[in-house]
């Protein structure tokens, strides 16, 4: 079994793989032999190590001093929101045509009608009262026509009788 | 012994007399005649826009003024120039509303014969048109108050 020799040139570029352990086996056992042998890039891998560790350390103290309690609470009505939107448009994508076509033709026949200012109720309290307003509950005429006519203002009736078979005024 | 039965019929009567108003319906029937041309009664100066619009007359002259105490689901007869009649039967209050019967009568023939409602207070008018020699209509103006 031939052993390799590392140069320093070789074994430069593999020293960050080296710290952060993502050297296969036989070429990490290599930098480490160099390395050992080698104060220069002994010293590079002290450094590196040095920077790594307090890299992690502070990223870890960060991590830990951080509270995110108040960063979840603003973003998750926003995520709530993505993810309705997300649903709705899985809905969208799985809705029939039709249906689809129905909801449309509803809509615009929502937006397309004439708008009432007040909630329906009765017929009789609907239609506004006239001061002087009379209701025909039933009439009759022996021969003669009649016509009802009424005052649009004041409502007030008029039954008009014709016997004489003459067109009314 | 004789003043105490003497004051006992007084007291009845006004108080029967006093249930019998309160029970009834006060009918006022107006007749007016409407023309194309002539004066107008001073009466009707203030329903006359009104009553123009409605008839299609210009002159409005009141030929019968006739208020009377109607009891409730008792017919009364009105008597009207030319020999027409109107019977009135009051029939209830329903709400503000005063359910009437009204028919108009000329001789044998019933003219209008018709079931209504009216505004307590209000009025409606019933046009006759059943002369050809008149020169206008006879208009019959129908109030009630309870």
């Amino acid at each position: 079994m031939s052993e390799r020799v590392m140069r320093c040139e070789d074994a430069a570029p593999l020293l960050d793989g080296f710290v952060d352990a993502e050297l296969e086996g036989a070429t990490l056992i290599d930098v480490a032999r160099h390395a050992a042998a080698c104060t220069s890039c002994d010293a590079t891998l002290q450094e590196l190590i040095a920077l790594h560790e307090t890299l992690g350390g502070h990223g870890r103290a960060d991590a830990d001093s951080v509270d995110l309690s108040g960063l979840w609470r603003s973003l998750e009505p926003q995520l709530v929101q993505a993810d309705a939107r997300r649903a709705w448009r899985r809905r969208l994508r799985t809705t029939p045509v039709w249906a689809s076509a129905l909801a449309i033709a509803a809509s615009a026949l929502f937006f397309l009608s004439p708008r009432t200012a007040a909630p329906p109720q009765s017929v009789a309290t609907q239609v506004a009262r006239r001061p002087n307003q009379a209701f025909i509950e039933r009439i009759d005429s022996e021969g003669g026509r009649f016509e009802l006519r009424r005052d649009r203002k004041n409502g007030t009736m008029l039954i008009m009788v014709s016997a004489t078979g003459d067109d009314l005024p | 012994m004789t003043r105490v039965a003497l004051v006992s019929v007084c007291v009845v009567t006004v108080l029967s007399l006093a249930q019998q108003q309160a029970l009834a319906l006060e009918v006022q029937i107006t007749a007016v005649e409407a023309s194309y041309e002539g004066p107008s009664d001073p009466r009707l100066l203030d329903m006359r826009p009104r009553l123009r619009r409605l008839v299609g007359y210009r002159a409005f002259r009141v030929l019968q003024d006739e208020r009377r105490y109607c009891a409730w689901r008792s017919p009364a007869a009105f008597s009207l120039p030319g020999g027409r009649l109107v019977h009135v039967m009051p029939k209830g209050m329903r709400g503000d509303e005063v359910m009437m019967h009204v028919q108009v009568i000329n001789g044998p023939r019933s003219l209008v014969d018709t079931d209504l409602r009216l505004q307590n207070r209000g009025y409606m008018l019933i046009g006759v048109d059943d002369d050809v020699h008149a020169p206008g209509i006879l208009l019959i103006m129908l109030k009630a108050v309870e």
